[in-house]
């Protein structure tokens, strides 16, 4: 055990895109003693893969655009499940967030006057994202990753050390949350260069560990995305919420085969691209549902018109909450009137100037071109839904993103209720901004708040997570790949985008048969840079965090968002106030009802009682300031 | 089909032994890999794999294939797979390609002729193993060039005004995503690794050029160094490796101009 490398850390960070760099770039300021850990290279983050833009209400474009609009778009968006706290400071803090971000020196792309450009997006009443290009995720990376790096030099010249204050682990796995009492103490982890493992002694940890996507078979996330951060705060105590709700991105590629689920930007649509059957219909107009109608156009003409004159017509149908528009798409394509390879047409192409396509939409025109062979200028594109982004995760305390375990904090995609149970498009990054920074502060006050000496990392404790972490080697079943594909086709197929009781009892029993195996996967070779053993582990997180999906969605009788359900179609609004939360105990995982939080008067307020009648129970609007009048 | 090792001393490991059925419309290739394993080989070698591949897979699809199917522990990076993040920089049949962009049919031998892909670690950095180089060195040279904005007072209250012509004067250089293709084409660096290298200049272009930007005098003395721009022969091995189409030779050349009529 002696030969265990140690560090000690103020606070601990656990993932390095968006939410954790912001979120340890928060501490740092705050004088904590940083370490940012990730799985991947420096910078090379899921959040770059994000192209639309960053929701912040800025008004820079259209200045009847405030904090108010963007909570209400948010929380319709989210058919009003989302934690109302967390959405009230997300559209209060996210343009404070964006400017801070263009004084690091991030690049945008600019107004006629020289001030930060936003666009429309699906869900969004005004435009709203600050965007460069179609690279924004990119952008806001690399401008966190070059604070970090001038942070660094700072410190040295105040100390002569760059790493005085914070230090990247970089390709370096956590398997443990390691906790003193209720609260925690550490974490462990290995080299994935070496395998050798490594003890981080720390009072605070804050999780950005991203999603869960690789679970699933058609997805547009990245290797990361294996419910790490989701894992190791269940297994330690805290709870995951709304773990049901999983967004299918309407629009990822669906052919050549080798590149199916890669996304296709929601700016496409954003800026001009319509979807098209088959027979060349559009069909959208058909699918906008009754709690939409009177925001969006009913005719072609109507839509085409709104990107002109956006103030006297309404939105196209296209631009729908990214649930309903995937939903469509699949119900079309179940029709038979899908394209060649099992998708719908977009296109932008009649649309748009060819020069306008290649500025505006630049990557597209590229990914298209390089990978399809398509000329996205030239003929239209086929689309489909992908698995894209987790609604579900750790609950945290809105304000300083603490978990239910003293010490453990989560930011951005790992952590749950700011989106209830759908996102819009250019939440994310704003969330990351804002909810990392919280985390990052809450991380450091917890630190501040602490008396006595500091919780310690038990030998005992190292040398067990040393030998869970080696239990692959010692197996003698199959091989984990083997397992993996298994389980993306059981949660693709049976929890997917439409589910159903009787399919989702089935994964269940699968998903039981997969962890029965998986106790008894065998990886050859050594600990070197051992992919298979990478995988084996990595494994374990994915094989939990389904289950919960499974047992939620099972649970959740009704269709909300990223939750359909063919046996009970509708939205209930008995449901709008149940949360299910999902925790460990001996027996395995447990999901139970919880009441949400009810939304603050002035909230309530905000506004119209007709439209909170198409979600709430009436007793609920009771405090609604039309009551009096009504 | 079962691969075929041309070095049958290390067995392959996490092997399922047999590949899934070629898909209809796919084609034999063969992948010719520059392995080495720290913890057995002395020297690196080459493996082949025979396998099938349709016209659209990406290589990395191939390796996915290779380590899916047939050996466990070959070892790449990769991470969003389709070209931003720049994970997977490797030497594709000599250039420097990222493997989730270049496609099978771009590859095929011509007249019918059997395919052959050989695969190598990007050149000029030390290789950790297979096709995983340490990309240390290459990072310290990115960060020896102040990539950040530097500004002294006037902070805005909210955000700068910068003009849509400021901004596109330097749109080019922020596409870098940092895959190391430029600097390990580079013949200069491959002799000299002390030479920052494109990339590095790449980055610190992106700033000296940006209209908010108040460093470009610290930047540019630190690539008047004799490690700095002057090391650059103008070859454009560079441009040609750049995946994002960054004008890399154009940029050094810029930076070099700047340099000679500062004063």
């Amino acid at each position: 055990m002696t030969e265990i490398e140690r560090h000690n850390y103020d606070v601990v960070v656990i993932g390095a895109g968006g939410a954790g760099l912001r979120a340890a770039i928060e501490a740092r300021e705050q004088g904590k003693r940083t370490a940012i850990i990730c799985k991947s290279l420096f910078g090379k983050a899921h959040t770059v893969m994000a192209e639309g833009g960053i929701a912040a209400a800025m008004g820079n474009v259209n200045s009847g655009d405030n904090w108010q609009v963007h909570f209400r778009d948010t929380m319709r968006g989210g058919k009003f499940l989302n934690n109302w706290r967390m959405a009230e400071l997300h559209a209060k803090e996210a343009p404070e967030r964006v400017w801070e971000l263009e004084t690091y020196g991030a690049l945008f792309d600019r107004t006629k006057d020289g001030r930060i450009s936003q666009r429309n997006f699906g869900g969004h009443e005004y435009p709203r994202l600050a965007h460069v290009g179609d690279r924004t995720g990119l952008e806001l990376i690399r401008t966190l990753q070059q604070k970090i790096v001038s942070l660094q030099q700072e410190d040295y010249k105040a100390t002569g050390d760059y790493e005085a204050n914070i230090k990247v682990f970089q390709e370096l796995t956590i398997t443990e949350l390691v906790k003193a009492g209720d609260r925690i103490a550490g974490a462990f982890g290995y080299w994935r260069e070496s395998g050798r493992f490594v003890v981080f002694e720390t009072p605070a940890v804050v999780l950005a560990t991203g999603g869960i996507g690789k679970s699933f078979k058609v997805t547009s996330n990245s290797w990361e995305y294996t419910g790490d951060g989701h894992a190791l705060a269940l297994r330690a105590g805290a709870a995951l919420i709304n773990m049901e709700f999983i967004q299918f991105h309407p629009t990822g590629m669906v052919w050549p085969p080798s590149v199916k689920g890669i996304l296709v930007t929601e700016s496409v649509r954003g800026d001009g691209g319509v979807l098209r059957n088959s027979e060349g219909k559009r069909f959208m107009f058909e699918y906008i549902p009754d709690v939409f109608k009177e925001k969006y156009a009913t005719t072609e003409e109507e839509g085409d018109r709104w990107y002109t004159d956006p103030d006297n017509n309404r939105r196209p149908p296209e631009l729908l909450p990214r649930d309903e528009v995937a939903r469509s798409i699949n119900s079309e394509v179940k029709a038979g009137r899908g394209t060649p390879h099992g998708g719908v047409f977009l296109d932008v192409s009649t649309r748009l100037p060819a020069e306008e396509i290649k500025r505006r939409l630049p990557s597209m025109h590229h990914q298209f071109k390089e990978l399809a062979d398509v000329d996205i200028t030239a003929e239209p594109m086929e689309v489909g839904p992908t698995c894209h982004y987790v609604m579900g995760g750790i609950e945290v305390d809105p304000d300083t993103g603490q978990s239910a375990v003293p010490g453990l904090f989560a930011a951005g995609e790992c952590s749950g209720g700011m989106h209830g149970s759908n996102r819009l498009g250019g939440n994310s990054l704003s969330d990351l901004l804002v909810f990392g920074r919280r985390a990052g502060l809450g991380a450091a006050g917890y630190v501040d708040s602490l008396t006595g000496p500091r919780p310690l990392v038990t030998e005992a404790q190292v040398s067990q997570a040393s030998k869970d972490a080696l239990a692959p080697f010692e197996g003698s079943g199959e091989n984990p790949y083997t397992i993996h594909t298994e389980l993306q086709q059981v949660m693709n197929d049976l929890v997917g985008i439409i589910r159903t009781g009787e399919e989702m009892k089935l994964a269940l029993k699968k998903l039981d048969e997969l962890r029965q195996r998986a106790n008894h996967i065998a990886v050859e070779g050594h600990r070197q840079f051992n992919p298979g053993w990478h995988l084996a582990i990595d494994l374990r997180n994915m094989l939990w965090i389904s289950e919960c999906v499974a047992r939620a969605a099972l649970e959740r009788t009704e269709s909300r968002g990223g939750h359909t359900r063919d046996d009970f179609p509708g939205m209930d609004a008995g449901w709008r106030s149940t949360l299910l939360v999902c925790t460990t105990s001996d027996e395995g995982i447990d999901v139970r009802r919880q009441d949400q939080i009810p939304l603050r008067a002035d909230l309530l307020d905000l506004f119209e009682k007709d439209e909170l009648g198409k979600y709430f129970v009436s007793e609920e609007l009771s405090a609604h300031r039309a009551e009096g009048t009504a | 089909m079962t691969a075929v090792a041309e070095n049958p001393t290390t067995s392959a490991s996490g092997s399922r032994g047999e590949l899934p059925p070629a898909p209809e419309g796919s084609i034999a290739v063969t992948v010719k890999l520059h392995r080495f394993n720290p913890e057995v080989d002395s020297e690196p070698r080459w493996e082949s794999f025979d396998i099938h591949a349709l016209p659209t897979d990406r290589v990395l699809n191939l390796l996915h294939t290779i380590k899916w199917y047939v050996d466990g522990t070959l070892t790449f990076r990769r991470s969003c797979a389709h070209g931003v993040c720049g994970s997977d920089a490797m030497r594709i049949n000599g250039v420097n390609r990222l493997a989730c962009k270049v496609l099978v049919k771009d590859l095929l031998a011509s007249k019918g002729k059997h395919t052959t892909i050989t695969i190598e670690p990007i050149k000029g950095l030390p290789v950790n193993k297979d096709l995983l180089v340490n990309m240390d060195p290459f990072l310290d040279a990115f960060k020896a060039v102040k990539p950040f904005l530097i500004t002294y007072g006037n902070e805005p209250t909210q955000e700068r005004i910068q003009s849509a012509a400021d901004r596109e004067r330097f749109d080019d250089t922020t596409k870098c995503i940092l895959c190391a293709c430029c600097t390990t084409s580079c013949p200069v660096f491959w002799t000299e690794g002390t030479y920052f290298g494109p990339a590095a200049i790449v980055n610190a272009h992106r700033f000296i050029f940006d209209s908010r930007d108040e460093g470009a005098e610290e930047r540019l003395d630190i690539l008047n160094d004799v490690d700095g721009v002057w090391r650059c022969r103008t070859t454009f091995n560079c441009t040609d490796a750049c995946p994002r189409g960054i004008q890399v030779t154009k940029a050094i050349q810029e930076v070099k101009r700047a340099l000679l009529f500062r004063r």
